[in-house]
This record gives structure tokens, C-alpha cells and sequence, in this order.
């Protein structure tokens, strides 16, 4: 369903190169719940940030659906996102003047739903992810594994095609992360949407039903569980 | 649109502290602009009005050769028959009053005044009975009283009588010359101290009764000048037309009050220039404030905005929720700047800034004695109320844009 043929990509920092990617092959199956796995400066990242189109390649190709979003202008992609993806970060990136609910129901107005879809619809995921009660409290308001929560439900509200979680639990606590895990893993399960999650903790890894490292811009193994 | 547009309101009061200090910066610039209009351009209506009211009258009839010797205050070129002139203007309901202005020596005496001296001065001779239908100085007497007709008395502006340490009551001679240029000697005792809105008066006025000054100087009907006062805004043009004919018909030159009062009207000119580079600083320190500002709530908000394009929202949608929200910011705080600028106008047109000191202690050119008031101008608070919303919205609009050209996992970096 993903396939990532002879990507690289090179960051240039003032007169250095920085070599993030350096022509990775991947194909990644729909449902899969795959970790990208590798030190800092790996190249983990930057991947994710490929797949999601909010990066560009310098060579290569990435197919997701039969569909060349590398070959996307800048608007088709802002659309492929709005559509299609679901981002979950290290650090939540929440809108902090906007409540729980309407940071997830953000996700359903882009899309243009109508505002009684757009409640049953956020209702549902919060309730699912454990936020029954929270919504009116605003990022501030929440602990961090229950931000993370209302990103993860922000990512699963308008069932994408994959959602891409870079570091999702560096933040968290090991106990707050595994909870976070567990519900991307639930998730997954129930609702069959792709997850690729970067991390490069130990505990995160042995979660994943694929375990691809990568080192250098370069993969080291593909491992399936 | 719609979505957008609730976005952005919801920002504007939810980033509260935010809207009040950026919507504070833009009000206060807004108020000072407001103000500092207000009170140049009182100053200077002041100023005009007071020219008019106690120098010029609306206009003037002259001997056409006196005008370009006027500093020389010179008698033998007078209107002629200046009574007929006056009755005339009189009959077409026009007010008019004969003056004659003529240079002396003042000479003083140790008693009763501080010390023996002397002072070339300008005296004025004016119709006691009529020369209050065009000019103010009849309101004016702050010690004493006013002239009666044919008395040798004088009303002396009270910084010169400060000045030579002059009274009421005491005596003074002065020493001219008369219209056929004999020497003559006027013998007058000061009957009023005058205090006028108008520093020249207040520093250099004379006046004596006009028939006085005729019998000494041998003038009979003749005048320096004739004045009339006329209405002032646009039916002072008309109403000074239609008297060029009689002028003409008579000799005369017939000149407004922008001619006769040209030192003022060049120095004002100036001012009106100078003012309105000070008016360009202080729009300027309240952009540089309002842009400050609202250049630091885009930066602090990087971060967010790189998530909203994450998600899928488009870069135009995130331009003008940014766009609208800074305009509401700029709307409030100009809405505030016109509120809060009419309230100290207010306070500045009916009890102004009292500038006595600093306008007895030196010549600033406006003619304004002691209490400068505001003014009311709509298209300044027109002006304002529009450049602030729309400052805030250029400000907003450059830099948000250039946010949307960091790439999104930069934003998303942003610290």
C-alpha cells in the first residue's frame, strides 16, 4: 500500500551536508503497526515527514494507494493531508487556546463536515480514548499523557489512511507511554488504520508488529513479528 | 470562509492577554495621534482667529502704496475720506472701522516708573464708539477701563506695561512725527492695562483714541487702514469679491487677512510642516509598536501554524484567520484610541494646556497668550480609527506570510 522506492533526501546546514536519507526502499501494508526504529539523527524523522508530505524528496518516490505524493503540488498535498493523514507528535503540538474537543473536532471542519457529524464524530473518539468529561479543558488543563491522548484522537477523528507518529511517547512517563501505545495499538486493531511511529526506546519497539531499523539514513533490518 | 472567520474570533478573545497589551500599544499611538492633531490644529485655528480678531479683521482697505512700506509705518500715504468709506461699507451691512497705525518714541520718566528710558513703539488709533464691531479689545481691559473718545489716554498690553513697570494712571510721552512730518508730541496717561488671547497685544499693544491721534497728527479724515469683518468660511470669499469693486473704484487696495497677516500665515505654513513631521513620528512609534507586537504574537504562534498545515489547512485559510485576527486587534484598539483619544480631546478643547509661560517668556510665532486649546476633527479620528485596523492588518499580513514559506516541519521545530 506504501511503497517507498529509492528515497534521499540531504539537509544542508551552512556549508554542510547533512545526508538524512541516503535511498530507502520500503513497502509498508495497509493495517501495519510498524516502528521506525534508530538513534537520534537516524533519519526517523525525516522519513515520517516524507510519507506525510510535509517534507520534500531530493530523489525517489512514494507511492501510498497507487498515488505518487511525491509528485503532488503543494495544494494537492495540503489536501492529501487534510484527507488522508493523521499526525501525532513528541511534543502534541495542541492549540492551546482550543479545548480538547475542538482541537479533534479541528480535524472534522477542514474537511468541511456539518457541525452535528462533526460532535457525534469527536465525542467518540474522546470517548475512546479515555477523555469522557475533559472536553472543555484546554491543553493547559490536561497532563501530558492525556494531551497526547487528544492528539491521538485529533490524528484518528477523520479515519485516515495512515497515521504517523513521530517519538509519540518521548515525553511520556515509561507508565503514561505505555498507556498511549496500548491505545494506538487498540486503535489500530479497531479501526485498521496504519500506524508508523518512530521511536528509539526499547519498550515502544517491542509494541510493534514491525520493526524496521534504520541507521545513517540507511535501513538495517526489517523485522516482522 | 465561514469557519475560518469563527476561528480567528475565537482567537482574538482567547489569546486575551495578547488582544489587550497588542490592542493597548495601537490605542495608545492612536490617542497620541489623535491628540497631537488636535492640538496643532487648534493652535493654529486659535491662532488665525485671534490674527483676525485683534490685527487684521477679515481684510483691509489700503492706499495701494502703503502696503509695501507698511514696516515703516508711513502716515502720508493714508486712505482718504476713510469716514465716507466706513459709512459705505456700513450701509451694506458690511461692519468697518477706521485705524491709524503710527511709529513713535516712548519715553518714560523715573517717576513714576522704575527707571528713565525709551522704546520705539507702534501705536494704534482706534474709534473708541466702533472699533469693537471688527476687533476684540474691548473685552480685553483687565486693569482700568477703556478708552473714551478724545481723551489723550492710552490701553497698554499688559507684558509691556510688566516690562517698563507701568500702571494705571501713570504718565507717558511720545514722540512722533505727523502726517506732514512735523515732530509732534503726545502727552497721554495709561487709562487700561490690556490682557488679550493674542501676544501681540499682550507685548507690544498701544492704543490710543483714534480722534485723539488725528487731532495730533493732523490726519482729519484720512486712516492707515480701513477693516472690515466679514464671515468667516466660504462666504468670506464671496463677500470679499463683491467689495473689490469699491476698492477699485476708490484706489485702494483691498487685502484679506492671509496678505495682512502673510508673517503669520509663512511662519504658520512652516509650523504646518513641522507639524506634520512630528504627526509622521508619532504614527510612526505607533507602528513600530503595533507591528512590534503583532510581529511577536505571529512568531510565538509558529509552531501552531506549522500544525494547522500539517493537518491539511490550506495556507490561504491560515493567512486570513492570522489576517482577521489582527484586524479585530487593530479594529479594538483603534476603536479604543478614538474612544480614549475623544475623551482627553474633550478635556483639551473646553480647559486646554495652559502654555502662558512659554509663550511670555518667548515668541513662538502662534498668536496664542496663554491657554491652547483642542479641536474637533472627524476626518482625524476617521483617519485614525482606518490606518490603525489597517496598519494591524499589514503587519500581520507580511510576516504571516512569510511564516508560510518555512517549510512545515521547520515551523513545527519552532521555538
Amino acid at each position: 500500500m506504501i511503497t517507498i522506492k529509492g528515497v534521499r533526501k540531504t539537509y544542508k546546514a551552512g556549508d554542510t551536508e547533512v545526508k538524512a536519507l541516503r535511498g530507502i526502499d520500503l513497502e509498508i501494508h495497509k493495517g501495519e503497526f510498524i516502528s521506525i526504529a534508530g538513534p537520534s539523527g537516524s533519519g526517523k524523522t525525516t522519513l515520517l515527514n516524507l510519507i506525510g508530505c510535509i517534507d520534500t524528496v531530493d530523489e525517489g518516490k512514494i507511492t501510498i494507494d497507487e498515488e505518487v505524493v511525491t509528485e503532488l503540488d503543494k495544494e494537492a498535498k495540503t489536501s492529501y493531508r487534510r484527507n488522508k493523514l493523521g499526525f501525532i507528535f513528541q511534543s502534541y503540538n495542541l492549540i492551546p487556546v482550543l479545548t480538547a474537543y475542538e482541537n479533534v473536532a479541528l480535524s472534522l471542519q477542514l474537511l468541511g463536515l456539518k457541525e452535528k457529524e462533526i460532535k457525534e464524530r469527536t465525542m467518540t473518539i474522546l470517548k475512546e480514548v479515555g477523555l469522557e468529561g475533559m472536553e472543555d479543558r484546554r491543553p493547559a488543563k490536561l497532563s501530558g499523557g492525556q494531551q497526547q491522548r487528544v492528539a491521538v484522537a485529533r490524528a484518528l477523528v477523520k479515519n485516515p489512511l495512515i497515521v504517523l507518529a513521530d517519538e509519540p511517547t518521548a515525553n511520556l512517563d515509561s507508565h503514561t507511554g505505555e498507556e498511549i501505545l496500548k491505545l494506538m495499538k487498540k486503535m489500530n486493531e479497531k479501526h485498521g488504520t496504519t500506524f508508523i511511529f518512530s521511536t528509539h526506546d526499547k519498550m515502544v519497539m517491542e509494541y510493534a508488529s514491525r520493526l524496521v531499523s534504520i541507521h545513517d539514513g540507511e535501513f538495517t533490518s526489517d523485522e516482522r513479528r | 470562509m465561514n469557519f475560518v472567520f469563527k476561528m480567528a474570533v475565537k482567537n482574538l478573545f482567547r489569546y486575551g492577554r495578547r488582544t489587550i497589551i497588542t490592542a493597548s500599544a495601537i490605542a495608545l499611538g492612536i490617542m497620541c495621534f489623535i491628540l497631537m492633531d488636535s492640538l496643532l490644529k487648534g493652535l493654529d485655528e486659535d491662532s488665525q482667529r485671534n490674527l483676525i480678531w485683534y490685527e487684521t479683521g477679515s481684510a483691509g482697505f489700503f492706499d495701494p502704496e502703503y502696503w509695501g512700506d507698511r514696516e515703516m509705518l508711513p502716515l502720508d500715504r493714508p486712505v482718504a475720506d476713510s469716514g465716507e468709506l466706513v459709512a459705505e461699507l456700513r450701509d451694506r451691512n458690511i461692519d468697518a472701522v477706521s485705524r491709524i497705525d503710527f511709529a513713535g518714541d516712548l519715553i518714560i520718566y523715573k517717576d513714576p516708573f522704575p527707571e528713565d528710558g525709551n522704546l520705539q513703539v507702534k501705536v494704534t488709533g482706534i474709534d473708541v464708539e466702533h472699533d469693537s464691531d471688527v476687533f476684540r479689545l474691548k473685552d480685553n481691559v483687565a486693569q482700568g477701563r477703556y478708552l473714551k473718545a478724545g481723551e489723550e489716554g492710552v490701553l497698554m498690553g499688559q507684558w509691556l506695561a510688566r516690562d517698563l513697570g507701568a500702571e494705571v494712571g501713570y504718565p507717558l510721552t511720545i514722540v512722533t512725527k505727523t502726517m506732514d512730518g512735523y515732530f509732534q508730541t503726545l502727552d497721554l496717561e495709561i487709562v487700561g492695562i490690556l490682557e488679550s488671547e493674542n501676544p501681540v497685544v499682550n507685548r507690544y499693544g498701544m492704543y490710543v483714541p483714534l480722534d485723539t491721534v488725528r487731532y495730533a497728527l493732523d490726519m482729519d479724515d484720512y486712516a492707515t487702514g480701513v477693516y472690515v469683518s466679514l464671515p468667516r468660511g466660504d462666504r468670506e470669499a464671496a463677500a470679499l469679491q463683491s467689495l473689490e469693486p469699491l476698492a477699485a473704484e476708490r484706489g485702494l487696495d483691498l487685502l484679506d487677512w492671509r496678505v495682512l497677516g502673510a508673517d503669520y500665515v509663512a511662519l504658520a505654513e512652516t509650523k504646518r510642516s513641522g507639524s506634520s513631521s512630528i504627526l509622521f513620528l508619532v504614527f510612526l512609534i505607533a507602528a513600530v509598536g503595533i507591528s512590534n507586537t503583532i510581529l511577536m504574537s505571529i512568531f510565538e504562534r509558529i509552531r501552531e501554524l506549522g500544525m494547522m498545515r500539517a493537518m491539511g489547512m490550506r495556507n490561504r485559510s491560515i493567512l486570513g484567520m492570522f489576517v482577521i485576527e489582527a484586524s479585530g486587534i487593530g479594529f479594538l484598539g483603534s476603536l479604543g484610541g478614538v474612544i480614549l483619544g475623544a475623551l482627553v480631546n474633550l478635556y483639551l478643547v473646553n480647559t486646554g494646556i495652559d502654555y502662558s509661560e512659554m509663550f511670555e517668556s518667548g515668541d513662538m510665532g502662534y498668536r496664542i497668550s496663554a491657554i491652547g486649546y483642542g479641536t474637533w476633527d472627524p476626518n482625524t479620528f476617521i483617519l485614525a480609527f482606518v490606518l490603525g485596523t489597517v496598519m494591524a492588518l499589514v503587519v500581520a499580513f507580511l510576516p504571516t506570510r512569510r511564516a508560510l514559506k518555512l517549510e512545515i516541519p521547520v515551523c513545527l521545530r519552532y521555538n
